[in-house]
């Protein structure tokens, strides 16, 4: 059975995917769907750390990560839909003007 | 992980971000195939060092290589495809694999509850959005990343340094999750066959209704909270932007009409 190093470092390889599809990418959809890429690697992280500890207060963490995804999803789809109402484009750059 | 694993790890990793980097979407000229040879590279090498290192009795070793290929490709194409659907598409076979791997880990209930949420129920609403507000053809932003090496270097750094601090984590015995809790509960003094007769979900709802309880109702709150507040978001009447061209095409249907 692979050890906890091992998922460790497949959820910091997902998470640090997801960082670079948030950095990288310019629609604001593909943007959010890398937040659920970071997600799914802390999901792993934790569930191994679960097995780690050899209790369940990783999985109970990763279940609230769970609702915590569903409320982002909600909430930031329901913006990027007003967004492209407002502007017609899923661009990013083009709220640039927000930049400090 | 000794200091040459170590070496070899990071090598991997910076195979893997030239190969991200090479897959990004860009106008000028297409790299596709130099970063596919760059990321299939980089997983064997991780399915190797994986395989070198790991002396393990049973089979699951191979499903843990198998799933974590298929959640590094996946979640490759998620950050790299040019269209969004694809990169949906894709995401639910990351979602997959990573269930796959919570079972290897004996979270079972995690697992069934990533894939009901996650693929089930979050990727449904993306892929509405998507239709809803998908523009004709391919738009620029879609094509051309932005600072692609820059991102690629900060995630290669977080990725670094979380690997690095990784080390050495013990490897615990397989099928433990909280043994002696489950087995407190059912009134059987020795062992752990209790806990596979029981399962898994009986354990994680043992916790969340009991020491999570508060944090439950938190989340439920938060979930009224967001209801609420997607309500409020999509009801609010859209102000006018000032386009005065030609009609917009596709996607862009009932885009004067008030909500409610």
């Amino acid at each position: 059975m692979p050890g906890i190093t091992e998922y460790v470092i497949l959820g910091a390889v997902l998470f640090a995917m997801g960082l670079v599809g948030f950095l990288a990418r310019r629609n604001l959809i593909v943007i959010f769907l890398s937040t659920e890429l970071m997600f799914q690697g802390v999901v792993v992280a934790a569930v191994a750390f679960a097995r780690l500890h050899q209790n369940l207060e990783g999985q109970a963490f990763a279940l609230f990560l769970l609702v915590i995804a569903a409320v982002e999803a909600g909430l930031a789809l329901g913006m990027v839909v007003l967004l492209f109402r407002r502007k017609g484009t899923l661009d990013a750059e083009a709220w640039s003007m927000m930049r400090g | 992980m000794n200091e040459s694993t170590a070496y070899i790890l990071y090598l991997l990793f910076a195979l893997g971000g030239a190969a991200v980097y090479f897959l990004m979407p860009r106008t000028e000229r297409n790299w596709t195939l130099v970063g596919s040879v760059f990321g299939v590279a980089a997983v064997i090498g991780f399915l190797v060092l994986l395989a070198t290192r790991v002396v393990a009795s049973d089979g699951s070793r191979w499903y843990f290589c198998l799933f974590a290929a298929i959640a590094l490709l996946g979640a490759s194409r998620v950050i790299t495809h040019p269209r969004p659907v694809y990169s949906a598409i894709y995401f639910v076979m990351v979602v997959v694999a990573t269930a796959a791997l919570l079972v290897l880990q004996s979270a079972e209930f995690l697992a069934v509850a990533l894939i009901i949420i996650y693929a089930g129920a979050i990727l449904v609403t993306y892929l509405f959005v998507i239709m809803l507000a998908q523009q004709p053809g391919s738009p620029v932003y879609d094509r051309r990343a932005r600072e692609p090496f820059a991102a690629v270097v900060a995630g290669f750094v977080l990725m670094g340094a979380i690997a690095g601090r990784a080390g050495d984590l013990p490897t615990p015995p397989s099928h433990a999750t909280r043994v002696a809790d489950v087995t407190a509960a059912d009134g059987d003094a020795n062992g752990s066959p209790t806990l596979l007769a029981t399962g898994n979900t009986l354990a994680v709802g043992q916790v969340v209704m009991t020491k999570y309880v508060v944090a439950l109702e938190i989340a439920g709150v938060l979930l009224l909270v967001s209801m609420v507040g997607a309500i409020a978001m999509s009801r609010k009447r859209v102000a006018d932007d000032g386009w005065r061209g030609p009609p917009r095409p596709l996607g862009e249907v009932g885009k004067g009409a008030e909500p409610f």
